[in-house]
């Protein structure tokens, strides 16, 4: 089922959709702020202006975060949905997430390494060990290959490296008081401080992911049919693996674990774009930016003054579009 | 194999025991006893089992010995081992009324929704009495069974895997209030609420081993009546039928008291997560016995796990203290792999 006969005609509609969003991210909050001093606060700023400071300390970079982070996110979930031919596969399903919180707490709480240049490269070696394990469980598993058995590997990877989190920061005050927000995955304006460091995975997994596109869809027919078109199916789920783990890491180093997004971008891209991967996955990075630019403005209107993590809003929106897809494909 | 049958007049008690039963209710006992008197000696005050004997015979108040033994470690061994044996229990339940090896109350939302009551109650009412925690943690956990359950529901062909999946769905949303929760509650609140969410015995005291102790005296005689259902239930609804089982209604009761089992241990020390599934595969694994010998045992292993996993959990990185709920995880993860790999039961995977 798809709303348009043709993906060009989607490509408008979401277009639109993005720009207005990211016009009502920067005029709505706990203070509204006009459209024309929004656009004021661009063209000729005036630093003893307080809406203008607004929009430019506060608003533009946890826009420029949700958008980096959604398409990230999105692109991730979609890559790993083509390549396990899963439709219930998501970077925090699968353990990924986890995994990169785990490298993150670890790296700052045993070898004290807190600069913002490793956030991104623990956070990648943590996703990248946790990929390896659920990969390693799923292929020697004598019934792999199921939908069930990848998810329940990914549940039991989260199970244990959760674990582990969770007894340093409880070991640790001063390492409980620096991940607690993060690690319920919160969009803030200080997350833009990591997108200088973030900002090379996040460029390089995305363009990855759009030069392998075309793969993608041959991949996503199954092993068998991509090797007979041609396809080194190993080698590309191999790259396509590194391209998923260096795209959530990078979104994790800024944003901490939001759950759910790479699982339900890809579902709502493809009713507007069918199965294609060369639509899905660019088209899935504009809806992913489009789906946490929404969701970051519902955290802070819903229960305003009081801001709701952006990952607890995403989980809630998710699981329940996941017990859906588990009642279809079980 | 040699078995013994007993049968009352007309039949109203009647059970069948395999000789392999008593000796590993023997072996048993012996390994909860040691585990008693390790836990009592060892310990930041090292106590030797001479100096442990003398103090349980004949205590002298006043003295740290006495202190150490009866007021900390007693009865926190005792709420690992209460805790430990209800868990078991609802987790051998759960598997054999779903039918599924990886049932367990941490998995299938059960805990998750006794964790989400009692946080709010921990960050929203601290002043809360004890007593009140099993049953808010109660209606937590069965608003979540019953949601889980529901939405499971459906068509038969891969049903427990659809449990549990559904579960781990379910079980996330409720994660993600909770996290809410303690992001936006007092940061100290948020720090008793997050111990106490890593599944801890540490601050257990002779008020949480009563309440448990009441909790499962209550659930005894359900028990004992769940054993003739369970018995008709795990070879599946039609034979359940078959035998003469009111299949709807035993299948929800028997579910009920699992809930309820795994929310009272919840709601007293927090979510320890794996220890049903452990147990009772445990048990499974090395003996096929009935159902009533099943969950003895499964009830004393459960006991065994998690006062062994609150040893270690206090000993190894001493003087810091683990959590019996970590160490838990970290060991019921990868039995948990182990038991994917071996793909048990009637054609699961």
């Amino acid at each position: 089922m798809r709303l348009f006969s043709n993906p060009m005609q989607a490509l408008p509609l979401i277009l639109v959709l993005l720009i207005l969003a990211v016009l009502l991210h920067l005029g709505f909050g706990a203070k509204q702020i006009s459209l024309m001093t929004t656009l004021n606060a661009f063209i000729n700023f005036d630093a003893q202006n307080f809406d203008h400071i607004v929009i430019r300390q506060m608003r533009i970079p946890r826009m420029i975060t949700a958008i980096s982070v959604g398409a990230a996110l999105s692109v991730a979930g979609a890559l790993m949905q083509g390549v396990t031919r899963n439709p219930l596969a998501d970077p925090g399903l699968l353990a990924l997430m986890s995994g990169a919180a785990f490298g993150v707490v670890i790296g700052a709480s045993f070898f004290a390494i807190e600069a913002d240049i490793w956030m991104p490269v623990l956070a990648a070696a943590g996703a990248l060990a946790a990929a390896v394990l659920v990969a390693l469980i799923v292929l020697l598993a004598p019934s792999g290959r199921s939908p069930a058995v990848l998810l329940l590997a990914g549940a039991a990877v989260t199970a244990f490296l959760s674990a582990f989190v969770s007894g340093i920061n409880i070991l640790n005050e001063e390492s409980f008081s620096t991940f607690r927000v993060w690690l319920s995955g919160s969009i803030t304006a200080d997350a833009i401080q990591m997108l200088p460091y973030a900002a090379p995975w996040l460029v390089g997994g995305l363009v990855l992911a759009l030069v392998s596109a075309r793969q993608v869809t041959v991949l996503s027919m199954g092993h068998e049919a991509a090797t007979g078109l041609g396809v080194n199916a190993t080698a590309l789920s191999i790259r396509l693996l590194i391209c998923t783990v260096v795209l959530t890491a990078a979104a994790v180093a800024m944003v901490g674990p939001l759950g759910f997004v790479g699982l339900v971008v890809p579902h709502a891209t493809r009713l507007l774009v069918g199965s294609d991967y060369r639509w899905i996955i660019p088209c899935s990075a504009l809806v992913g930016a489009l789906f946490l630019l929404l969701v970051d403005l519902a955290a802070r209107i819903v229960m305003a003054p009081v801001e709701v993590a952006t990952g607890v809003v995403t989980t809630l929106l998710g699981a329940p579009l996941f017990v859906l897809l588990v009642r279809r494909v079980l | 194999m040699s078995h013994f049958i007993y049968r009352s007049k007309h039949e109203a008690i009647s059970f069948r025991v395999t000789s392999n039963v008593p000796v590993a209710l023997l072996v048993l006992l012996f390994g909860l006893g040691g585990l008693l008197l390790s836990s009592l000696s060892l310990g930041s005050y090292h106590l030797d089992l001479a100096q442990v004997w003398h103090t349980l015979i004949s205590a002298q108040p006043g003295e740290t010995a006495t202190t150490v033994i009866w007021e900390l470690r007693l009865p926190r061994f005792l709420a690992a081992c209460l805790v430990g044996m209800m868990l078991g229990l609802s987790g051998a339940i759960l598997q054999t009324v779903t039918r599924n090896p990886l049932a367990d109350p941490s998995l299938v939302g059960v805990s998750q929704g006794a964790s989400l009551a009692v946080v709010a109650l921990i960050v929203l009412w601290p002043a809360a009495p004890l007593e009140l925690r099993p049953l808010i943690g109660f209606m937590g956990a069965i608003t979540a069974a019953g949601l889980v359950q529901w939405i499971a529901a459906g068509k038969s062909s891969s049903a427990s895997l659809r449990f549990i999946l559904v579960g781990v769905g379910i079980s996330a949303s409720i994660s993600a209030c909770t996290n809410a929760i303690l992001t936006y509650g007092q940061v100290n609140q948020a720090a008793a609420a997050l111990s106490w969410l890593a599944g801890s015995v540490h601050t257990a005291s002779w008020g949480e081993c009563l309440v448990l102790i009441l909790g499962l005296l209550l659930c005894l005689p359900c028990l004992v009546w769940s054993i003739r259902p369970l018995t008709g239930l795990r070879f599946g609804p039609e034979v359940a039928i078959g035998l003469g089982v009111n299949q709807r209604r035993d299948r929800f009761l028997v579910i009920a008291l699992a809930v309820a089992l795994a929310a009272l241990a919840v709601s007293m020390t927090g979510p320890l997560g794996f220890i049903g599934l452990i147990a009772a595969q445990l048990v499974h694994r090395v003996l096929r016995v009935g159902v009533g010998s099943h969950l003895l045992l499964t009830a004393l292993v459960g006991g065994c796990l998690v006062a062994l996993a609150d040893l270690v959990g206090r000993t190894v990185f001493a003087p810091i203290q683990l959590p019996a709920g970590l160490v838990s995880a970290a060991i019921g993860a990868p039995v948990f792999i182990a038991l994917i790999f071996r793909g048990t039961g009637p054609k699961q995977f």
